[in-house]
This record gives structure tokens, C-alpha cells and sequence, in this order.
């Protein structure tokens, strides 16, 4: 019991510390070249980054509703989403004929031994970011219909 | 736990007196269940009913420097069916310190590796598998030219709280062939990789203290065509099943994999051979082939699809790289072949006025076509040759969009698996089950972000019958629970943070035609999420990202909190 209190005192002061840095953490291009993610994620405007894999059914679904009106989000707010796959050796082939099959206009980028997804203590995917000037200002996990709505009144709130 | 005070005195020093007070990042996850006696599918609860398993991650960044621990806890006991070396257990079991630069990235501690596709080493975590194989030691990365990097490694292997026996090195180079020839069409990469092994033996001199493993790969992109092939090959080494060495020979071992792509937009096919000879590699070479995965070095996950509902998630098959030469059970490895292709229709084409969008896959598994002489623990296999059936799969699914709040996916799978692959015991011999599994899957969308999302779904044992009873209609087969199932899923969502939902799968063809219901609910809410569920488990094998372990048939009430920050 002791260590649990002690756990939880623990928890609550590191929230109270902890900053909503992005970590530094190298990931591949869809071409096998490395790129960190603080250099992916250097826009003028906030950036979408959400974590996803070929095999994660709520993460495609997620993918292919925001595909819909990927264009129209562009047009208004100038935002981009970068997919990180977190897609191990056994399915990271997939990635590329799937973004294509799907048409995706994502960037695409792989974190085929889950370093990314380890650093942002993400258990499951799908795991939506808003990244703004190196800085995560609205995380989401899980994917409902319709929950990309309010991601995009997120991109709305922070746009420039 | 004196490590531990020295991490957080750095920490907290650098907190107190650097200008710049980096950062603290992490997450804590907590999966417990309590388990329940129930009489319909004869689960009698284990004394210790209360089972969880509990990490809390915690890594400081400052600059260049970053440091991290985590802290896990399986108290009183390890969910069900995870390895017995957690039980009760509970502590620091993994640290580390990291310096990187553009140039340089150097770690001591625990740290998680993979060389080209991990066949060669992959060390990772897996929380819902029970797998953290994390190297204690020190890792080198060293950008040497624009075009080279190169890494080093060297330490020992984590099991459970402790250290594997063996000790572990090995060096991984990755070299851009294109840039350096300045190609521009091409785009040329090689990679080379060595691990080896040493393990102490103890005075017998038969068998070797140092096995090596060797690997080659080349991926290459050009215009709408990428591929890759990579091979490998093990030095001798003896072979082991339940802690003890099989037999007084050495075996040497091989793998490759190719791969070849093309990919346009609103279309991709992918093709991927496999082969693996004698493929197991483990830092304890008695540890080979445990059904925990335990003190395993390299990644050998089944190519297949990795399918997503209930019904289609009863047939999945398990890699085979092992080496077993005994009377009642031989076998020297796999070799096959998975196909996948995508397909995106054109809005407003004949398929409707959103895009549909289709996605196939076929797979085809035969255990090494070899000729074995039990007597003399000598094999000989062919390269591809016509050995017996272990899985094959083919499913195709199409997914539409009736209008703005109607999404449909409708699933259909056709799969065959060897029942020694499924059920354990030797395989190849106990002849197969051949399924049909058909789902169809349909959201809807209210206003306000509400949803409802149903599944239905059915599988057909084409031999279902004939399997559990004779002709004579006399019950023969108590242990296979199988026949037709039916199943269903009613999910809803609040909104996009909590949802609820009730499944059930019928086993209706089976003996005891019984049902494994579940229900629960989840919240979910920017670094937390909550999930609670009652329900049954059915018996069998859990596998996450083609890597499988056993679960036994239980019932009870689970509840996982993750929470990051």
C-alpha cells in the first residue's frame, strides 16, 4: 500500500513538473531515410501527428475519415498530419502499398521498433498529437466516429 | 535499487542547478484481473484470484542527456498464462542513461536494438505478450559518413528481474549505395550484421561457448518498384526442448526473406518469401522454444495477415523455425509466401460515390520439405521442395461509405491450419482445420460525435462435424473445442470519450456449445485511459505482431488504466 501512495504522490508531482515537449527520437522515411521528429514536425503551423499501424482497424478508420477532408482542413488552416507507423517487421512492408491503395496525402514515417511510441508512453494506438512549435498541446488516444471533428476544432484553436 | 538513487541524484542535481530544466516524460499502465469460478466452461479460479501487472516508465531529457527507469510490479501474481519468472515480483527492471548527438549516440543500461528485420536480433517490449528481452549492457551508434552509420552492442539479456546467462555482441552497418555512386533513379541500400553468443560450458567441450550469426541485406526503391532481400546464416550450435539439449549433434542454421512492392496512388501489391532452416535463436541455448519467449533474441513473426475480429482471430498461425528431430515429432523449419494488395475505387465510379476501398491477402506456410533419420539425429531439407501444409490463408475486405454517417466492412476469410500449429503437439501429422469465417462490420454516425458500431459474424468448420463426432455419432475428441462459431459485437460511443460495448462468441458447434460473452466499457481522455471488462476468455493463443503465447480458457473481470504524460 505504502508503495502505491508513494507511486501516486509520484505520479502527481512529475505531472505537475512534466513539460509537453516533444522527445527527440529518430524515425525512418517511407524511403529508409532517418529523420528526427522534432525536424519532421518544424512547420509554421501546428502539425498532426498521429501513430497508427496497418493492422489497428480505429487507426485506419481514423486515417481514411481524415483523408476525406484532408484537403478542406489544408485550405483553411494550412495543417499537416504526419502518420508515424508503428509497424513492426512483420507488417512495415504493408505500409507502402496500403498508403497508396488508400490514396493517402499523409507524410508518411516508420517507427518499426516503437522507440517514438516508447518515449510517449503510448500503450495502444491510435494516438493523435497536435504538435506546435515543438510542443504537444492536445493529445487523443482511441478512435470514435466523429472524433476527428473535434481534433480539427483543436487545429482551429491553435492555428496561427 | 542503489543504481536507482544514483539516476535520481543526477537528475534532481541537474534539476536544482542547470538553467534549462529539461524535461520529464513517461507513463504508467496497470493491467490487473480478477478471476472467477465458472462451471460452463470448467474454469476453477487459482487461489490467487487477483493478478496484475503494473509499469511505471519515467525518462528525464536535458539536452543532449536522457535518462530513464521503469518500474514494474506483478503483484500478488502475473496475469494468466504470462511467464512464472514474474510472479510476485516487483522492482526496477529497466534503466538507462543516453548521450546523442548528430554524430553519436551512446546508451548504458537496458536498451532495445534491431538489426535490418530482426531476424538476426531484435530485442523489444510487448506488454500484452509478457515480452521485455531489453540487453543490459552498452550500445554505440556512430554516424561515421553522411552514407555509413554503424552500431555496437554488447551485454546481456533480460529475463524477467534478471540476466540471461549468455552475453550478447554484435555490429550492424547500414551503408546508402545511391548517394554514394551519386545514383538518381535508384535508390541502393546494404546492410551487413554480426551477433554472437557466449555462454559458459560448464566443461563439456562438445558443444560450442560462442555460436555466431551472420546477416547480408540490399533494399532498393526504383520509381513505383521497392524489394528487398536479406539472408542470414548461424554458426553450430545444439539443439534444446524444455531446458534440456535433444540430442549430441550441432546444427547449423539459415534464413532470407525477399520482399518486392509496387505502389501507385489508389493502388499497392506487396509480395514477401520466406524461408526459415534451424531458426531459433535464444541467449540461453537450453531456453529454446519456450512457450513465454523468454531470453528469445530475434524476431521471428508469422508473415501473415494479422486479422481483427473475434472468429478470425481463432485459426492464426504461429512461425515455425525450429529444428526438433525426435520419434514423434520432426520438423527443421518453414518456408513460404504472403501476398497483399490494396485497391482504392474512384469517387463516384460504379462502386458507389464515395471511394471503396478493397484489401487482399493470401498466405501459404509448409514446414521444410526434409528427409530425417531419427536414429542417426541427422535432416536433410530441400530448399523449397513440397513439404506438408502448416496454414494458408486467403480473405478479401471491402470497405464502403454510404453516405456521411453509414461505413460498412465486409470481411471474408477462407483458412486452413495444421492442428499440431494450433493446438500444439507435433505437427504436420494431425491433419487440419479448414474454416470459413465471413463478417460484416456497419457504424453509424450520429450527430453530436454519437456512434453505434455492429459486427456480425460466422464461421464455418468445413470439418467440423466429422471432428468431434464418429460416423456412429459417438463423441471421439473432448479436446477440441471447435465446429461453427457465431458471434457478434454491439459497441456504443458516447462521444469520443467513453464507450461501451457487449460481444459474444457462440460456439455453437462445439460440444459444449458454449458462449465467451464480454462486456465492458472504456473512457478515454487526453493522457488517460480507463477500460473495464467482465467476461470470458477463450482458451488458445494470443498473438500481437505475429508473435503468440498461450492463454488458458478463464473468466473474470479486468481493468487496465494507462495514463502518460
Amino acid at each position: 500500500m505504502k508503495k502505491i501512495v508513494l507511486l501516486f504522490s509520484f505520479l502527481a508531482t512529475i505531472n505537475a513538473v512534466a513539460q509537453e515537449d516533444l522527445p527527440s527520437v529518430d524515425l525512418t522515411t517511407i524511403d529508409g531515410s532517418s529523420i528526427n521528429i522534432t525536424e519532421a514536425t518544424k512547420k509554421d503551423n501546428v502539425v498532426i501527428v498521429s501513430l497508427w499501424a496497418t493492422w489497428c482497424v480505429p487507426c485506419l478508420k481514423e486515417l481514411d475519415a481524415i483523408s476525406d477532408v484532408y484537403e478542406d482542413w489544408q485550405d483553411e488552416t494550412n495543417v499537416e498530419l504526419i502518420a508515424v507507423s508503428v509497424d513492426d517487421s512483420r507488417t512495415v512492408k504493408r505500409v507502402k502499398p496500403l498508403i497508396n491503395g488508400k490514396g493517402w496525402d499523409y507524410e508518411i514515417l516508420l517507427d518499426e521498433n516503437n522507440d517514438f511510441k516508447r518515449a510517449l508512453g503510448a500503450s495502444t494506438v491510435p494516438l493523435t498529437l497536435l504538435i506546435k512549435d515543438n510542443k504537444i498541446v492536445y493529445r487523443h488516444s482511441g478512435y470514435t466516429p466523429g472524433s476527428e471533428n473535434e481534433l480539427y476544432e483543436k487545429v482551429k484553436e491553435y492555428s496561427n | 535499487m542503489k543504481k536507482l538513487l544514483f539516476l535520481f541524484s543526477i537528475i534532481l542535481s541537474t534539476v536544482v542547478f542547470a538553467q534549462d530544466t529539461g524535461s520529464f516524460y513517461g507513463g504508467f499502465e496497470s493491467n490487473t484481473q480478477w478471476l472467477l469460478d465458472d462451471e460452463g466452461i470448467l474454469f476453477d479460479a487459482p487461489s490467487d484470484q487477483l493478478r496484475s501487472n503494473n509499469y511505471f516508465q519515467l525518462n528525464y531529457n536535458l539536452g543532449k542527456f536522457t535518462a530513464g527507469i521503469q518500474y514494474e510490479a506483478y503483484l500478488p501474481s502475473a496475469l494468466l498464462g504470462y511467464s512464472p519468472v514474474y510472479d510476485n515480483q516487483n522492482g526496477i527492471a529497466h534503466y538507462f542513461l543516453n548521450y546523442k548527438d548528430e554524430k553519436l549516440d551512446v546508451t548504458g543500461g537496458y536498451f532495445y536494438e534491431q538489426f535490418g528485420s530482426g531476424l538476426i536480433l531484435r530485442t523489444w517490449e510487448d506488454r500484452q505478450l509478457g515480452v521485455n528481452n531489453a540487453l543490459r549492457g552498452i550500445r554505440v551508434r556512430f554516424n561515421a559518413t553522411e552514407n555509413l552509420d554503424l552500431t555496437g552492442i554488447y551485454g546481456q539479456q533480460r529475463n524477467g528481474f534478471e540476466v540471461s546467462e549468455g552475453t550478447v555482441q554484435g555490429v550492424d552497418a547500414n551503408y546508402n549505395l545511391s548517394n554514394a555512386l551519386n545514383l538518381e533513379t535508384v535508390d541502393l541500400k546494404v546492410g551487413a550484421s554480426y551477433v554472437g553468443r557466449y555462454q559458459d560450458v560448464n566443461g563439456n567441450d562438445t558443444i560450442p561457448d560462442v555460436v555466431s550469426a551472420f546477416g547480408g541485406r540490399l533494399d532498393f526503391v526504383i520509381g513505383n518498384v521497392y524489394g528487398g532481400i536479406e539472408a542470414n546464416a548461424k554458426s553450430k550450435d545444439v539443439i534444446a526442448n524444455e531446458g534440456q539439449i535433444s540430442t549430441n549433434k550441432l546444427y547449423d542454421g539459415t534464413s532470407m526473406q525477399v520482399n518486392v512492392g509496387y505502389a501507385q496512388k489508389g493502388f499497392g501489391v506487396n509480395g514477401t518469401f520466406r524461408r526459415l532452416e534451424n531458426w531459433s535463436f535464444y541467449s540461453d541455448r537450453l531456453a529454446e522454444g519456450n512457450v513465454f519467449n523468454q531470453q528469445i533474441l530475434n524476431y521471428v513473426p508469422a508473415l501473415t495477415k494479422q486479422q481483427d475480429y473475434l472468429l478470425t482471430n481463432i485459426y492464426v498461425y504461429n512461425s515455425q523455425p525450429r529444428l526438433i528431430i525426435d520419434s514423434f515429432d520432426q520438423r527443421a523449419g518453414e518456408v513460404g509466401t504472403q501476398f497483399d494488395l490494396f485497391y482504392s475505387f474512384k469517387k463516384d465510379s460504379w462502386a458507389g460515390k464515395y471511394k471503396t476501398k478493397i484489401a487482399a491477402n493470401f498466405s501459404y506456410w509448409a514446414g521444410l520439405d526434409a528427409e530425417y533419420n531419427v536414429e542417426n539425429a541427422f535432416y536433410d531439407a530441400k530448399f523449397v521442395g513440397n513439404g506438408s501444409r502448416l496454414f494458408r490463408d486467403f480473405s478479401v475486405e471491402v470497405k464502403n461509405k454510404w453516405s456521411k454517417s453509414l461505413n460498412t466492412v465486409f470481411t471474408f476469410q477462407d483458412v486452413i491450419i495444421d492442428k499440431g500449429v494450433s493446438q500444439g503437439g507435433p505437427v504436420g501429422t494431425q491433419g487440419e482445420i479448414h474454416a470459413y469465417i465471413a463478417v460484416l462490420e456497419a457504424t453509424y454516425k450520429f450527430g453530436g460525435n454519437k456512434s453505434v458500431r455492429a459486427v456480425a459474424q460466422h464461421l464455418f468448420d468445413k470439418d467440423g462435424e466429422k471432428n468431434i463426432t464418429a460416423e456412429d455419432g459417438s463423441f471421439i475428441d473432448a479436446s477440441r473445442i471447435d465446429g461453427n462459431w457465431a458471434g457478434g459485437v454491439v459497441e456504443y460511443n458516447f462521444n469520443s470519450n467513453y464507450s461501451l460495448y457487449v460481444a459474444d462468441s457462440w460456439n455453437y458447434g462445439g460440444q459444449g456449445e458454449e458462449h465467451y460473452y464480454n462486456i465492458g466499457g472504456s473512457y478515454t481522455k487526453g493522457r488517460v485511459r480507463a477500460a473495464m471488462n467482465y467476461g470470458r476468455q477463450r482458451g488458445g493463443l494470443i498473438c500481437v505482431g505475429g508473435v503468440c503465447r498461450f492463454v488458458p480458457t478463464n473468466t473474470g473481470v479486468s481493468a487496465n488504466l494507462v495514463v502518460s504524460f
